[in-house]
């Protein structure tokens, strides 16, 4: 736990967490760049705030509190609780036209995301922690991986490649699956069916030695150290093993080693990262891969938030939807979708799990409303949680992508 | 986006295209980074994001003409008519 | 800092909308301060309401209104936020009454045409829904994906596409209030939820529209159901000097083409701004000085019809076509160019983060001209004196409902440097913006199209801008809100109870 004592953190003179001066120099011009225009065009595509309405909770409101905490009129213990309300979807920093019409032209975009992360990891260095995520994050800690199977089924290190079992796959080589948490424990059929894919599309690959978290929901959650600890023992199996390419099913996994795991290591020029989704698509435009069992069903596609919002991943889910035979598509354009999300980003669900099955509730009615539509497709281990609960509830099937197309070309899933 | 390296996100150099703007990739711009060295300093964007908020804008921008109506009528489809209208 | 409500006030809050509907924390308060106009951040405090209160019916919303009558406490209304003239900026604290949550689609009455929703709701939001039903709510603010419909009647909002289907006031067809003291009543044209034109009684359903939350909480709303356009239309076109461009725009004001639902007339300072991002306007050759932008909506043989006209029009003009591209491109990006921090420039060019402030007066046709040149040498002042102002430019849009000719949505917008203001500044820009108010009046146009005159340097001409009307306003406001409760100070509202 990086906890730091009293006398380490700034302090107002009530005792109260003000914010550190690297803290503002870091992130002072990105939360004026918000507060200073002030459009408020994120407070509609934000999912927690169409659920709960309090603009403590908008993106805006992330970046004024920067401002207001600056000039001393809030502390860190004011807005700590404030700012666990965000899954961390993306869509407000995307749709702010200080991203979306200036950030390329500026090179400065809006950054909301970070902001949290690091207003989240200055509470957890003052000590002000979520008793949730410190749990999550403590568990997560000793066994290696995340207590997705609750508090008490270890998910450790020694376990993670349990799903594999029978499917003979090697260890290390020059690519591997990256499969750790919600996808190696909680569904493990995501892992199964791609790793039956990629076999099928004739891709070498082995299995991590022992595959840890990515750590991303530790810098999610401001448990920085123990992120890091995560990334770098998971960069040291990779170059144990040889590996310079790490296929990721879990668009978490991705987004967590592209944005974090470079600045921790000079040499990560030397691996290459890819989406699964992105493996199977070329697979199939290139018929290396063909898919011959008819899927007579009608669904629609979840856009997950870290694909769609934050790497601009939505064609290729699309792509091979189209390609699975006797399946019906009913597509919701990906922009529509900047205001969707399961609910299930950032660990929201283990600290407010009420407001993840409302957002998740919502995603699934949205698809009921689709006409002929009874399956959900999605692409990410993490959202198919919630909205598997909440189509239950309302007799919307959830899949994973990467189970339907191993169902459509042939494999037991 | 087929797989993700580093080395592959670092921007290529500018050339001038205005006073003040720059440009680094086919169809945009930039501002010229010495604008950007006195009050507000610019970010390290990779290659990807670059390109996804330049994509999002455009489909964006698209999806907002079909939030409001169906089709586009081009003006100069008329006025290439009127133009044959003489 | 705001005294801190009574625990018992408190208590009786929570008793009206529930526990989970009352906040006191600082965050909540701190984070209901604001709108996007400029703000004297070192002043925030000053701002704050001492509680927030989420309710979820009129009744909890009348309840909230009487405990305040009662105890003699300021209630302000706040939607969106996001209006830009401090509309839901409280002034003397008090308890902030945030109508968010009460944003659902109560009923689309297929038959006659309207659909009635909660204040809390956002036009954008709204017209996914309406889509599947092949309708359309017309009202098209730039703040069209964020501003609420309880807000756009409190502000009397304006549309950019107001000349072909109205603006606010026209598209709402009536609304449910709670008065200052609390009573709920109804008001539209006469009796009926639905009814479009009455002749019986007062026309109550102005009043209580524009008033910036000073008569009343909106607490359901019955709006028009436009049929969703088939078509759409936009076309810009290039002058090298500023009147011609000004007489293309009256011409096409003038046209009576029905689908035309706006023109617009960018000038030279605005097209220079745009230059400084707008992957549109940095190649325009040098000779470009303004721009005229018309757009048209509706079904697509009549819009097809009414856009040749408007061509024909324009091909007799100076201007030039300047293609589809930023034609259609830069009309669909109408909400999201208007407010860029990044544009801000210091005197040697420098990138500054700065706040856009816009004046937004009604200026007759005739008259823009002169006030334009007027405007420019105000800014031009103000900016020679601080380093902390930039002139954004300016640009005249059609303001008539249903109508397009006539007088014009004028704006100047302003780059404000706000990390910079000082009491010194801060006084100069009030007198710039007053300034800018009386151009306005003296050419016979209003302080406002869309925005509201509540801030300081406006507020102040309100009187001279409405004379005998501004007293009936005070002995209105006196008859409806006896205790001054309903968002006390605005408008010199409180003038109304000095003179008692």
């Amino acid at each position: 736990m990086s906890d730091t004592t009293a006398s380490e953190r700034e302090t107002d003179g009530n005792g109260r967490s003000t914010l550190p001066a690297e803290f503002l120099e870091r992130w002072r011009d990105v939360a004026y760049n918000c507060f200073s225009s002030g459009h408020k065009f994120c407070r509609e595509v934000c999912p927690v705030m169409q659920v709960t309405r309090d603009e403590r909770h908008t993106p805006t409101a992330f970046q004024a509190n920067v401002v207001a905490m600056e000039k001393g009129h809030l502390t860190l213990e004011d807005v700590a609780d404030d700012y666990v309300h965000c899954t961390m979807c993306g869509a407000c920093e995307l749709r702010c036209p200080n991203t979306l019409f200036t950030g390329d032209f500026y090179r400065f975009r809006q950054r909301t995301i970070d902001v949290v992360k690091a207003m989240r990891a200055l509470a957890v260095q003052n000590g002000i922690h979520q008793r949730n995520w410190k749990r999550w994050a403590e568990l997560t800690d000793r066994w290696g991986n995340e207590p997705v199977l609750g508090w008490t089924r270890e998910t450790s290190g020694a376990r993670v490649r349990a799903w594999a079992a029978g499917l003979d796959l090697p260890t290390g080589g020059e690519t591997v699956l990256f499969a750790d948490c919600e996808a190696a424990f909680k569904r493990p059929s995501v892992p199964r069916s791609v790793a039956q894919l990629l076999r099928a599309c004739g891709i070498e690959f082995g299995l991590m030695e022992q595959q840890w978290c990515c750590g991303g929901p530790m810098w999610e959650t401001g448990y920085v150290d123990i992120a890091h600890r995560m990334a770098e023992h998971n960069m040291l199996d990779w170059r144990r093993t040889g590996t310079r390419r790490i296929i990721c099913p879990d668009p978490h996994d991705y987004i967590t080693i592209v944005e974090h795991y470079p600045e921790l290591d000079d040499g990560f020029d030397e691996f290459e990262i890819v989406l699964a989704l992105d493996v199977i698509a070329e697979a199939l435009r290139d018929g290396r891969l063909k898919l011959t069992v008819p899927i007579e069903r009608t669904v629609t596609y979840h856009d997950p938030c870290r694909l769609n919002k934050r790497l601009g991943v939505w064609q290729a889910p699309r792509e091979i939807l189209r390609a699975v035979p006797g399946l019906t598509f009913v597509d919701v354009d990906h922009v529509t979708q900047w205001s969707y999300c399961s609910g299930a980003g950032s660990n929201l669900w283990v600290e407010k799990p009420e407001i993840t099955a409302q957002i998740s509730s919502r995603r699934i009615a949205k698809a009921r409303e689709l006409p002929g539509v009874d399956g959900l497709v999605s692409a990410c281990p993490w959202s198919e949680r919630p909205l598997s609960e909440q189509g239950a509830a309302q007799g919307m099937e959830v899949f994973d992508i990467f189970e339907l197309v191993a169902e459509a070309a042939g494999f037991e899933v | 986006m087929l797989g993700f390296r580093l080395s592959a996100q670092t921007p290529p150099p500018a050339r001038p295209v205005t006073d003040g703007v720059v440009s680094r990739f086919e169809h945009t711009y930039e501002v010229d980074p010495a604008l950007m060295t006195e009050h507000v300093r610019q970010q390290q964007i990779p290659n990807w994001d670059f390109r996804r908020i330049v994509d999002s804008r455009w489909e964006h921008l698209h999806w907002m003409r079909d939030h409001f109506a169906d089709q586009v009528i081009a003006a100069s489809e008329l006025l290439a008519e009127l133009e044959a209208e003489g | 800092m705001a005294i801190a409500l009574e625990g018992s006030v408190v208590d009786e809050l929570i008793a009206i909308c529930g526990p989970e509907g009352v906040f006191t924390g600082r965050s909540a308060l701190f984070n209901r301060a604001r709108v996007p106009a400029p703000f004297p951040a070192h002043r925030w405090e000053d701002h704050i309401p001492q509680a927030v209160v989420l309710p979820t019916s009129a009744e909890q919303v009348s309840e909230v209104v009487k405990l305040a009558n009662r105890h003699g406490i300021p209630v302000v209304p706040r939607a969106g936020g996001t209006g830009l003239t401090d509309g839901a900026v409280p002034l003397n604290h008090g308890i902030l009454v945030d109508v968010k949550l009460m944003n659902r689609i109560i009923e689309i009455d297929h038959g006659n045409r309207t659909v009635t929703v909660g204040p809390g709701i956002n036009m954008l939001k709204l017209n996914e829904e309406l889509r599947r039903h092949g309708y359309f709510y017309p009202d098209d603010p730039a703040s069209y994906p964020c501003s609420l419909v309880g807000g756009r009647i409190g502000t009397s909002g304006w549309s950019l596409i107001g000349a072909r289907y109205g603006h606010t006031r026209d598209l709402v067809v009536s609304f449910e209030i709670v008065l200052p003291t609390g009573e709920i009543i109804r008001v539209g044209d006469g009796g009926g939820r639905s009814t479009r034109k009455s002749s019986s009684g007062f026309q109550l359903k102005h009043l209580f529209i524009g008033h910036q939350g000073t008569l009343g909480i909106v607490t359901e709303a019955t709006l028009e159901l436009a049929p969703r356009p088939e078509a759409e239309f936009s076309a810009f076109f290039s002058f090298s000097d500023y009147m011609g461009a000004h007489r293309l725009t009256g011409d096409l004001s003038r046209s009576g083409v029905a689908t035309l639902g706006g023109v617009v007339l960018f000038d030279e300072m605005k097209i220079a701004y745009l230059r400084r991002d707008d992957e549109a306007y940095i190649p325009q050759d040098e000779s470009v000085r303004a721009v005229v932008a018309c757009a048209s909506y509706g079904n697509a043989d009549e819009v097809r019809a009414g856009a040749k006209r408007l061509l024909r029009i324009a091909r007799a003009s100076d201007g030039s076509y300047m293609g589809d591209e930023i034609s259609q491109g830069d009309w669909w990006s109408r909400h999201d160019r208007y407010a860029t921090p990044q544009h801000g420039r210091t005197r040697d060019g420098q990138v500054a983060l700065m706040s856009w402030h816009c004046e937004d007066a009604a200026i007759p046709y005739t008259e823009l001209p002169a006030v334009r040149e007027k405007w420019h040498a105000i800014a031009s002042d103000l900016i020679q004196r601080f380093d902390m102002f930039d002139d954004w430019g300016m640009f005249a849009y059609t303001n008539g409902a249903h109508k397009a000719w006539g007088d014009y949505l004028t704006e100047i917008d302003i780059g404000i440097w706000e990390s910079r203001w000082t009491d010194e500044s801060w006084a100069a820009w009030v007198d710039a913006k007053r300034e800018i108010g009386r151009v306005a009046l003296e050419h016979g146009g209003s302080l406002t199209a869309c925005h509201g005159s509540c801030r300081a340097g406006e507020v102040d001409l309100v009187p001279v801008e409405l004379g005998g009307g501004f007293e009936v306003m005070k002995k209105i406001k006196r008859a409806l809100d006896p205790n001054n409760i309903m968002n006390r100070g605005k408008y010199l509202l409180d003038q109304a109870y000095e003179e008692e």
